[in-house]
């Protein structure tokens, strides 16, 4: 896992938990003189002790304050790269991904990479901690007394063997924990936008059949993972409560007078008594902390494998940026000789500047792959792509798809208002292409025009008036070439004339038309057909 | 502060054994934490001062050591029990309520369900549901618990030390802990949700971006819709930040407040002794009771953090929560039977009056028409005229602002969900396809159906050979039909459709993207399949038409 960008942050922030952790012998040691001093019948001043004891504590919350500040800034950092990253890559990813969806994408993106946050906080410090204090604690403990010092030495080793053996557990647990919320997403993501066909088929029950399994088993697997962690915490804490017990009794008899050993020379003192047991619990507090960062460790670590599964997806990226460009004019043909997209040999064409041509051919024959190569959208794995008079490039491609128009068969409306899922600026009147469209009065019927907020693959509105949107998003571009992949499926004949009239009226104004298609009528008013494939 | 208190009530509900039990081994937690730090306080300073007096041999060993050790073992056990109680139980409750959510979806108006994203409803099901776990895990049963802890704290300290230094401790915690939660929530309010909501565009932009990234490639716009993602990111990134600080600033002040408690508690202990009015050893206990109390204020840190987003949370699901269950309430209007005229036609239609989805134009008007058994009506008429409202009407999504519309002399709009679907069946113009085997995915419509079943049906839809060329019916669809053409899709959903036996079956240009001879085919082989069912569909096609034994049309209402 890629941690460096917080790499130092994290290390200081370390040291300065360990320094935290260290003031509590010194708290101790005002807590055992005041207790000691009461005993032995003498004055102790109420304020002074309070006040030493308080601002000791006050400077300790402080230290933790800092602690707290550098790593979340560390761990924000980190997550921030990481999710830049993804975005910026999906962006402009040619096709679509065997990872998942774009709702697998999204909660990786979103979701989960955050349980990364609570792995990089708390891991680092607390490692150092362990480290570090223990070996301190035992030193302290040592200079009043071997026995608790050995009491120390033997409990403390176990805990982390223990914690070791509880970790791997914990980590497959989760992993399996994770997987099952990926899958649990994607299955609810389906069946929501599905709401109508379940309702229509009476899946109901069905479905929520389906799904009452997926989450019980989902359940199960969390609470195998909690059952782990919390398995693990009270055995650390049993092992704390012993070996804290352990300190107590020595400390206890060595008071009563019934254990005269384990110090250096005189016998053990009311307030070292009380200043061993003091620091006891702190003894074991770094490992139950390491413990607890173990099983952010393991949801961190699961989270890190499904990154790796995503980074190893390596698909080829759209040509260019995306951006938009200057349109060149002149020459604008096409050229596509011996392409092969998807393991699929395409057909080679050409097509003359201004040449309307349709591509017809059986589904699945290539039709769509074909648009999308001119668009630069996809990249050949074999063959090349020349769009006026040159090859199309990352360089060109931006500039060449400024002068497209693109109409896709199935539109996917972006949330938002309706003039933002169009791309329609706010400076230029659309009026003209809705109406080339004949979408017009559907939109002026709408209960906010332009500002009505559709569903997702616009829900509200017909097929047919989808698509009408989509052709009216391109006409206002006033392209110079429209690739349109079948324009009029989902239309009725009436409508389909619309869309047509919309389509010769643009090509009149000097557009030329690349339309993919099965409608023989649209694409008999084309200068050319192109057969792909060809059996039918 | 309502939403949560119906959250809780709603787990508790599910859960109240459970939960009622959880609770009380929360609390026997904190409260044997504080004792067990209290006694052993109290143990040592005792132990040392009868070993100062000589009274080492008679002082009782026995009894206080076996309670710390029995302390120290059984409240790790009961903390054990108490995390796997409660977060098993929160886990069950929640399970409940995401089924009610997804029931709630599945039973919405059928103008709310198409409004409803994908995206937005899956959040509802999945972060926002997981955000009401620390409903009870962190919010409500600790706080409850640790103010018992405080309050049985009290009482004891005032028996066994006095009241002075129970009354510091007490009084100290709750209301250091009650001003520093009240504080930093209402600091905190409106940064969970803008958090919550930054996230949200995050999401939904992410997603628009990845689905539409074609689009916007070729509209010059995706470097914008990036930004625009960022956009949100860096939104929720400050508002994090500020949740981030408001949570450390809630950890300092509450570590400053153990401090300070614990320091008066010594003071005030060292005070007494010099007065002479308390004993070491018990000065010892109140020192370390308060501790130990510290123990209660440890998810305090947490609730600061989490209480937006759990109010948030709880307010969006208990919106779109399912009533009680189950019953569609597909009752909209009761009106009393129709004059039912004499033969009980499949379907019939009187004076039926619509209006356009989601607003107030009338689409449709006075549609009268009836459709016998082992007819087939094509409706015809421009785009926009209705045809798909009307089919939607009378598969009972859409009730008729007049008119009346009927299935078997039963009206559509007042009949048991379960039972109109089991008579009639709409394809509509888009079908979405559920990822899984082509198997499961025809099984949709009929649970039960045999392979023989599902081939047959196939092959009514012109799909067996292409089917079997790619696999058979163990080929993979992939999610919203990727891997089939848009025509193949229908023809999937079609078949789907006819698994289903319907007496009415309503379809919306159920041969679009097909060619027309395989259109006729498809049709003819349809009625073949169900030769007694009622056909009506919206039709454009000239091969639709054809195969009609009847032909409506309507014109595009002004």
């Amino acid at each position: 896992m890629c941690l460096r960008p917080g790499a130092t942050r994290l290390r200081r922030a370390a040291w300065v938990s360990v320094l935290a952790s260290a003031i509590w012998p010194l708290q101790a040691v005002v807590v055992a003189w005041v207790l000691g001093m009461l005993l032995e019948g003498q004055m102790v001043s109420p304020y002074s002790a309070a006040a030493i004891f308080a601002g000791l504590g006050a400077f300790r919350a402080a230290l933790g304050w800092l602690v707290d500040r550098e790593t979340q800034k560390a761990a924000e950092g980190v997550i921030q790269d990481i999710r830049h990253k993804i975005v910026e890559k999906e962006a402009v990813r040619a096709s679509s991904n065997r990872f998942g969806g774009a709702g697998a994408i999204a909660a990786l993106a979103h979701d989960k990479i955050d349980l990364l946050k609570p792995y990089i906080m708390r891991y680092a410090p607390a490692r150092t901690r362990v480290m570090v204090l223990p070996f301190i604690l035992i030193g302290i403990a040592a200079s009043q007394s071997w026995v608790v010092a050995i009491i120390f030495l033997i409990s403390g080793p176990l805990i982390p063997v223990f914690m070791a053996l509880v970790g791997m557990a914990a980590k497959e647990a989760s992993e399996r924990q994770l997987q099952r919320i990926g899958t649990l997403n994607d299955l609810l993501v389906e069946r929501l936008s599905a709401l109508v066909d379940i309702r229509l088929l009476g899946a109901r029950d069905q479905v929520m059949d389906g799904f009452a399994d997926e989450t019980r088993d989902l359940r199960e697997r969390s609470m195998a993972v909690l059952r782990v962690a919390f398995l693990s915490s009270t055995v650390l804490e049993l092992f704390a409560a012993i070996g804290v017990a352990m300190v107590a009794v020595y400390v206890g008899f060595s008071l009563l007078g019934v254990l005269n050993f384990g110090t250096w020379g005189e016998p053990l003192s009311p307030m070292r008594g009380i200043f061993l047991l003091l620091i006891a619990p702190e003894f074991y507090q770094p490992l139950r902390d390491l413990s607890a960062a173990w099983h952010d460790k393991a949801s961190a670590e699961a989270v890190a494998q499904e990154l790796d599964a995503w980074e190893a997806v390596d698909t080829e990226d759209m040509l260019g940026t995306g951006a938009v460009a200057v349109a060149r004019s002149g020459d604008a043909g096409i050229s596509l000789q011996g392409c092969v997209l998807n393991n699929q040999r395409l057909p080679d064409m050409v097509i003359a500047a201004g040449e309307s041509v349709a591509l017809m051919g059986p589904s699945g024959c290539g039709k769509t792959s074909c648009l999308r190569l001119i668009a630069g959208l996809s990249r050949p794995a074999q063959g090349r792509v020349e769009v006026a008079g040159q090859p199309l490039t990352d360089q060109n491609a931006d500039a060449w798809r400024a002068r497209l128009g693109w109409m896709p068969q199935t539109p996917h409306f972006l949330s938002g208002s309706l003039r933002h899922a169009l791309m329609f600026s706010k400076d230029h009147d659309p009026t003209e292409a809705l109406e080339q469209a004949g979408i017009y009065d559907v939109v002026a019927g709408l209960p906010r025009g332009l500002d009505t907020r559709l569903g997702e693959a616009g829900g509200g509105l017909s097929g047919g008036e989808g698509r009408r949107l989509m052709l009216a998003r391109a006409l206002y571009k006033k392209p110079q070439i429209l690739l349109a992949d079948e324009p009029t499926a989902d239309l009725d004949h009436d409508t389909a004339d619309t869309v047509v009239r919309g389509l010769l009226a643009a090509r009149a104004a000097g557009t030329a038309l690349i339309v993919a298609t099965h409608d023989a009528d649209l694409a008999r008013q084309m200068d050319r057909i192109i057969q792909i494939g060809g059996e039918q | 502060m309502k939403p949560l208190w119906k959250v809780f009530w709603l787990l508790l509900c599910a859960e109240r054994v459970s939960l009622l039990r959880g609770g009380a081994l929360s609390l026997i937690v904190l409260a044997m934490g504080a004792a067990l730090l209290g006694l052993s306080g109290w143990f040592i300073t005792a132990a040392a001062a009868a070993g100062m007096a000589g009274a080492g041999a008679v002082f009782d060993v026995f009894r206080p050591s076996a309670m710390v050790r029995f302390l120290a073992l059984f409240r790790a056990a009961a903390r054990y029990g108490e995390r796997l109680l409660t977060h098993d139980a929160t886990l069950r409750g929640l399970e409940v309520v995401r089924h009610r959510l997804l029931s709630g979806f599945l039973q919405a108006p059928y103008a709310r369900m198409i409004q409803i994203r994908g995206a937005q409803a899956l959040n509802r099901l999945t972060a926002d549901v997981d955000a009401l776990d620390g409903v009870t895990l962190r919010l409500i049963l600790p706080v409850m618990a640790g103010a018992a802890t405080h309050i049985i704290v009290f009482a004891v300290l005032w028996w066994l030390v006095n009241w002075q230094i129970a009354a510091w401790i007490f009084v100290g915690y709750i209301i250091g802990a009650g001003t520093i939660l009240w504080r930093m929530a209402k600091a905190g309010a409106g940064v969970s949700r803008k958090a919550e909501a930054a996230g949200q565009a995050f999401r939904s932009r992410f997603v628009d971006l990845i689905r539409a990234r074609r689009d916007l490639a070729v509209y010059g716009r995706l470097p914008q819709q990036r930004a625009h993602v960022l956009d949100a990111e860096t939104r929720r990134r400050a508002e994090l930040a500020a949740q981030d600080r408001a949570e450390r600033n809630a950890g300092f002040a509450l570590n400053l407040l153990i401090q300070g408690v614990a320091a008066g508690a010594l003071g005030l202990g060292a005070a007494q002794v010099g007065a002479g009015t308390v004993t070491p050893a018990f000065a010892a206990l109140g020192f370390f009771a308060a501790l130990g109390l510290a123990e209660t204020l440890g998810p305090m840190r947490r609730i600061v953090s989490d209480l937006g987003r759990m109010r948030e949370a709880a307010r969006r699901v208990t919106r779109d929560i399912a009533p009680v269950d189950v019953i569609m309430p597909n009752a909209v209007d009761q009106m009393s039977r129709p004059a039912t005229p004499a033969p009980r036609l499949p379907l019939q239609m009187f004076n039926v009056s619509l209006r356009r989805p989601g607003t107030q134009t009338i689409a449709v008007k006075g549609i009268d028409l009836q459709v016998r058994a082992g007819q087939t009506v094509a409706l015809t008429g421009p785009s926009g005229a209705g045809k798909s409202t009307l089919l939607l009407a009378a598969a009972g999504l859409q009730a008729p602002c007049s008119g009346q519309i009927t299935i078997d002399g039963r009206n559509v709009h007042t009949m048991p969900e379960a039972a109109l679907r089991d008579m009639l069946t709409l394809l509509p113009q888009r079908s979405t396809l559920i990822a899984g085997t082509l198997r499961d995915v025809l099984r949709m419509g009929c649970d039960a159906a045999s392979d023989a079943e599902l081939w047959a049906a196939l092959h009514a839809c012109q799909l067996a050979p292409l089917i079997e060329a790619r696999g058979g019916l163990d080929l993979w669809v992939g999610s919203r039909g990727e891997g089939f053409s848009g025509g193949e899709v229908r023809r999937i959903a079609l078949a789907r459709a006819l698994l289903r036996k319907p007496q009415v079956l309503l379809l919306d240009e159920p041969t679009e993207g097909l060619d027309h001879t395989t259109a006729v085919a498809v049709l003819h082989a349809v009625r073949q399949r169900l030769p007694q069912a009622a056909i009506l569909m919206a039709s454009h096609r000239v091969a639709e038409i054809e195969v009609a034994d009847h032909v409506i049309h309507i014109t595009k209402n002004l």
